[in-house]
C-alpha cells in the first residue's frame, strides 16, 4: 500500500530481500556510489579513488565475504566459532595448489573459475567434517574445540612446506585473471591498469569491481538464505535447539549445513585475501585473525546481513582512521594554532620525550603506536559493544531508524 | 502524483546536500622535519611520463616522488616498528632522519631536501606488502625494506613498477642476479658472516674445539646463515651435531625448549644460532639453567640485541663471556672520520639516549641513497626507474670507515663482501658510558673459506 510501507499484502512483498521503497533506492544508490567511487568523481569522496583507499576497500569486500559465512554461523545458526581463520588459509592453500603456476611449490596452474569455486568447496567439505562436534558440545565448549583448530593449522601450514612455503617465507598466490584454460594472455586481467568501457582504471580500481562483484553475489546469498527453509532452520537453532529438534528440525543435518555453508564463504574469503595481498606466511591464519572477525560480527551486529556489513567496514575502516587521526594530531600540534593544542599535545607524542598517549614512531617515542592502539580498541569495542548495544553498529542504527521514524513524537 | 513529488523533493535534498560537499576531495599536506608521513593530493591516477621542468635543477626528469618546483625528494622506508626486531629498527628509522635533517640544512642534494617516510610493516610479509602498495606511487626510491622474507615478498612488484629499494637484511640472494634487480646489497652476507665467525671462533678456541651446534629460524634469513655454517663446518673440519635449522619457531615456546634441549644434549664447543633476539635470548637461558656452559655462542648479526648485556639482565654476564659477535658495520667505539661524524650528529639530535652501534646501519643506508641519488641527478634523471638505473650502476660508494666500501658494478664474485667485523661484548665499557658495551677484537676479518668461496648465486636458493 501507498505510504504504508510496512503493510504487506502478499507472500512475495513480505519475503522481498528490500520489502520497501527506501530499501531498494538506497541500496541501489549505493551500489551506483561504490560503481562511481573508483573513477573518481562522486564529489567530495574524491580520495577514495587513491591507491591506498581502493586497497582498503577491496579488503573491507573480502572481509566482508568472510564475516557474512562467520554471520551465518554464528548469528544465524548461534554455533560459536574460533575456527574461521583455519578454513580461510585451507581456502587459500586450495587455491594455491590449483591455481598458482607449477614451479618450487605446489600449483597447477589452472583457471580462476576453477581455484576459486575449490577453495570453498574444500573448506566445506572440513567444516562439515568439523561439524559433528557442534552437534555434541554447545557453546564455551564449541569455542574450545574451534579455537584447537586454528591451532592444528597453524601446526600443518608450518609443516606441509611443499604447499604453505613454510614459516617465515611463506608463498605467492594465483592472482585474478580470467582464462579459458591455461593460456598466455588471461582473457580479463585484474590486476593491469588500463581502459575499460572508455574509463581508464587502474589495477586496484579493476580488483575493487572484481571484488564488489563478489561480495555483492555473496550478500544476495547470505540475504536470501535467512527467508528459506534452512535458514529459518537455522534461526530455530540457535533460539531452543533442543526445542527444535523435538518439533522437527533435524539438529546434526543443520549444524552441518552451517558449518559447511560458513567454510565455504570462509574458504572463499581466504583464497581471495591470499591472492589479494600476494604472498601470505602460514603465520597469517592466526587467532588474531579469527579474533578481527568475531570483534566484526560482534560490533556489526550478529545475525543481521547488514551488520556484518557495517561491522566489516567499522574494523577494516578503523585503522586507517586512528592512522590518519594520529598523524592530523602531530601535525595540529607543530602547526601551533588553535586552542586545543594543549590537549593534542598530551594525546600525541611526536618524539621520544614528548609524553603523550599515542605516536607516531612505534616504540622509539613514548606511548602506544598505531598498531598497538588498534588492538586495545578492538577490544574495548567488543566489549562496549556487548554491554551497551548487543545489536551492534545494526541496534545502533534501529535506534537512529525508529527515532526518526517517530520525530516529533519520538517518545 | 503525491508520491513521485515526494521522491523528487528527497531527490533535490539529496542534490544539494551532495553539492554542498567540499569540491575537490581532501587536501592535506603536512611536511615536518621530524619525517613524519607527508600526504599531497593529487589526482586519482598518477602520472607516470617523465615531465622535464626548468625551474631550479634545468632539465631532470621526474615522476613519483621527487617535486622539483616544491624542492623535496620523498624517501619511503619499510620498517619494522613494533615487530621482533623494532627496537632496532627503531633506531635505524631516527638515524636515517637525523642524517637527513643534517643534509638538508647543509643544502640537499644540489638544493632538493630530502624528506622521510617510514611505515611500520610489523614484520609481517602481508602487511609488508601493503605499505609497499600505499608507499610506491609517493616516494622515490625506499630506503631500506625490513626482514628477508618480507623484501622476498615485494621483488615482484619492485620489478614489475620499477623501483630501488635496500634491504635491510643480509640475504646472499641480494648479491645474487636472480634477485637483485631492484636491490643494493651492503656488507657481508649472511652465509659469508657465518663462515667468519666460526672460522673465527674456531680459531681463538684452538684444536680442542671440533664440534658444532646450529640452530636457526625457518626462512631465508635463518637458512641462509646455516648454509653458511655448513660450508664452514665443512672447511673446518667441524662435527655438526645438533642441525636445528629452521627449527626455531617465533612465538613456539615449545620450540624454544626443544631446540635448547638439543643444544644441551649434543654438547657442542661451539654453537651457532640465527633467529631474532626474542628468541637467541630465552634459548641460550635456557642452555645456562640447564648447566650448559662450556660452548662458545654466537649468531648472525641480528640475534644480538643490546637488551642482552642492559645492567638488569639475566644473561648480561654469559653474554659477555661466552660469545663472540660478528657486525656488518663498525661500532660506536670506533673513531674513524665517519664514525666520529655519526656519533657527532647523533649526540646532537638530542633524540638518543645511549649509544648503540646500530645507529651506524641507518648512516649506512642513508649514505647509499645519498650517493644513488646525486649520481641520479648528475645523469638528470630522477624518475623512479632512473634512480633504479643509478642505484644499479654506482661504481663504489664510501662511507669513510662506518663499514667497508660497496660497488655494484662487475660480477657477482666480484661484488661480494667478505669482511666481517668481530667484536665481543665488553662490560665496562659500557657502564661508564664510554661505548655501547661493544669492543671490535678483529675488524675486517675474512676467514679463509669465505676468501676461497665462489659466489655465482645465493647459498640459499628461495622456493616459491
Amino acid at each position: 500500500m501507498r505510504g504504508r510501507p510496512l503493510l504487506h499484502t502478499s507472500y512475495q512483498s513480505d519475503q522481498a530481500l528490500l520489502d520497501s521503497w527506501t530499501k531498494k533506492v538506497t541500496t541501489g544508490l549505493f551500489v551506483v556510489f561504490l560503481i562511481l567511487v573508483p573513477l573518481g568523481i562522486v564529489p567530495g569522496f574524491q580520495f577514495l579513488a587513491e591507491t591506498d583507499w581502493l586497497r582498503l576497500l577491496a579488503t573491507v569486500c573480502i572481509f566482508a565475504i568472510g564475516a557474512l559465512g562467520l554471520n551465518i554461523l554464528t548469528g544465524l545458526a548461534g554455533q560459536i566459532s574460533l575456527g574461521h581463520a583455519f578454513f580461510m588459509g585451507l581456502g587459500a592453500y586450495t587455491a594455491a595448489w590449483l591455481g598458482a603456476p607449477p614451479g618450487a611449490l605446489v600449483g597447477m596452474g589452472l583457471p580462476i573459475w576453477i581455484w576459486l569455486p575449490a577453495a570453498g568447496l574444500v573448506a566445506a567439505l572440513v567444516g562439515v567434517a568439523v561439524g559433528p562436534t557442534a552437534v555434541r558440545v554447545r557453546g564455551l565448549y564449541l569455542a574450545f574445540v574451534t579455537l584447537g583448530l586454528v591451532f592444528v593449522g597453524e601446526y600443518l601450514f608450518r609443516r606441509f612446506v611443499t604447499i604453505t612455503g613454510g614459516s617465515q617465507s611463506g608463498r605467492s598466490f594465483p592472482v585474478f585473471e580470467v582464462r579459458l584454460w591455461k593460456e598466455e594472455t588471461p582473457l580479463i586481467s585484474f590486476v593491469t591498469g588500463g581502459p575499460w568501457f572508455g574509463f581508464e582504471l587502474s589495477a586496484q580500481a579493476k580488483t575493487f569491481y572484481f571484488l564488489l562483484a563478489l561480495t555483492v553475489v555473496f550478500v544476495v546469498l547470505a540475504k536470501n538464505l535467512q527467508r528459506t527453509r534452512v535458514g529459518r532452520a537455522f534461526q530455530s537453532i540457535r533460539d531452543r535447539d533442543i526445542a527444535a529438534e523435538i518439533m522437527g528440525v533435524e539438529e546434526t543435518q543443520y549444524k552441518l549445513t552451517a558449518f559447511g555453508i560458513s567454510s565455504f564463504y570462509a574458504g572463499v574469503a581466504g583464497a581471495l585475501f591470499a591472492s589479494f595481498v600476494g604472498r601470505m606466511i602460514p603465520e597469517a591464519w592466526s587467532l588474531f585473525l579469527s579474533v578481527e572477525f568475531i570483534a566484526i560480527v560482534l560490533i556489526g551486529g550478529a545475525g543481521v546481513v547488514s551488520g556484518a556489513l557495517l561491522g566489516t567496514v567499522f574494523v577494516i575502516i578503523l585503522p586507517r582512521i586512528v592512522e590518519d587521526f594520529t598523524s592530523w594530531l602531530a601535525s595540529y600540534v607543530v602547526a601551533g594554532e588553535g586552542v586545543f593544542v594543549p590537549v593534542a599535545d598530551l594525546l600525541v607524542s611526536r618524539g621520544s620525550g614528548d609524553w603523550g598517549l599515542v605516536n607516531t614512531q612505534a616504540g622509539v617515542a613514548p606511548g602506544l603506536g598505531v598498531a598497538q592502539v588498534n588492538l586495545v580498541l578492538y577490544g574495548l569495542l567488543i566489549i562496549g559493544f556487548l554491554i551497551f548495544e548487543p545489536l551492534g553498529l545494526y541496534g545502533i542504527w534501529l535506534r537512529i531508524r525508529n527515532y526518526w521514524k517517530g520525530w516529533p513524537f519520538t517518545y | 502524483m503525491r508520491i513521485k513529488s515526494k521522491w523528487l523533493v528527497i531527490l533535490l535534498a539529496m542534490g544539494l546536500v551532495l553539492a554542498a560537499c567540499s569540491p575537490g576531495g581532501e587536501s592535506e599536506e603536512t611536511t615536518t622535519t621530524g619525517g613524519e608521513t607527508t600526504d599531497t593530493t593529487e589526482g586519482p591516477t598518477e602520472t607516470t611520463e617523465p615531465t622535464d621542468t626548468t625551474g631550479a635543477g634545468a632539465d631532470i626528469a621526474t615522476d613519483i616522488g621527487v617535486d622539483l618546483e616544491a624542492g623535496t625528494i620523498t624517501i619511503g622506508l619499510l620498517s619494522d616498528l613494533s615487530g621482533q626486531f623494532s627496537s632496532l629498527v627503531q633506531l635505524i628509522v631516527a638515524a636515517h632522519e637525523i642524517y637527513w635533517e643534517d643534509v638538508n640544512a647543509n643544502g640537499g642534494i644540489n638544493g632538493l631536501e630530502v624528506d622521510v617516510v617510514a611505515l611500520d610493516t610489523e614484520y609481517l610479509s602481508d602487511v609488508h606488502v601493503q605499505r609497499y602498495e600505499e608507499l610506491k606511487d609517493e616516494v622515490v626510491a625506499f630506503g631500506h625494506s625490513t626482514g628477508s622474507p618480507q623484501t622476498v615478498a615485494i621483488i615482484p612488484q619492485l620489478e614489475a613498477d620499477g623501483i630501488l629499494a635496500i634491504p635491510l637484511t643480509w640475504y646472499s640472494g641480494w648479491t645474487d642476479p636472480t634477485y637483485n634487480n631492484n636491490l643494493m646489497h651492503h656488507g657481508a652476507p649472511y652465509c659469508i658472516e657465518s663462515m667468519n665467525v666460526i672460522s673465527y671462533i674456531s680459531e681463538q678456541l684452538g684444536e680442542e674445539a671440533t664440534t658444532l651446534a646450529i640452530a636457526s629460524v625457518p626462512g631465508d634469513y635463518g637458512l641462509d646463515s646455516m648454509e653458511g655454517a655448513k660450508l664452514a663446518a665443512d672447511a673446518l673440519g667441524l662435527e655438526i651435531v645438533y642441525d636445528g635449522s629452521g627449527q626455531i619457531l617465533p612465538g613456539d615456546e615449545a620450540a624454544f625448549t626443544a631446540v635448547a634441549q638439543g643444544i644441551v644434549g649434543a654438547d657442542p664447543d661451539i654453537v651457532y644460532m640465527t633467529s631474532s633476539p626474542l628468541q637467541w635470548g630465552p634459548i641460550f637461558g635456557q642452555a645456562l639453567a640447564a648447566g650448559f656452559t662450556t660452548a662458545h655462542w654466537s649468531g648472525a648479526g641480528p640475534s644480538y640485541n643490546p637488551a642482552f648485556i642492559a645492567p638488569d639482565s639475566a644473561i648480561r654476564d654469559a653474554v659477555a663471556a661466552m660469545t663472540t659477535w660478528g657486525s656488518y658495520y663498525s661500532f660506536w667505539s670506533d673513531d674513524s672520520p665517519g664514525v666520529t661524524e655519526a656519533k657527532d650528529l647523533l649526540m646532537a639530535s638530542g633524540r638518543v639516549d645511549r649509544p648503540v652501534s646500530a645507529y651506524l646501519e641507518g648512516f649506512v643506508e642513508a649514505r647509499m641513497m645519498h650517493g644513488v641519488l646525486e649520481a641520479a641527478y648528475a645523469a638528470g634523471d630522477m624518475t623512479q626507474a632512473g634512480v633504479l638505473a643509478a642505484g644499479k650502476s654506482l661504481e663504489s660508494v664510501s662511507f669513510d670507515g662506518i663499514a667497508p666500501d660497496e660497488t655494484y658494478v662487475g660480477t657477482p664474485d666480484e661484488q661480494l663482501q667478505r669482511a666481517t667485523n668481530m667484536w665481543r661484548v665488553d662490560l665496562a665499557g659500557l657502564d661508564d658510558g664510554t661505548h655501547a658495551g661493544e669492543v671490535a677484537v678483529e675488524p675486517g676479518y675474512v676467514s679463509d673459506a669465505a676468501a676461497a668461496f665462489e659466489f655465482s648465486e645465493a647459498c640459499y636458493q628461495l622456493e616459491g
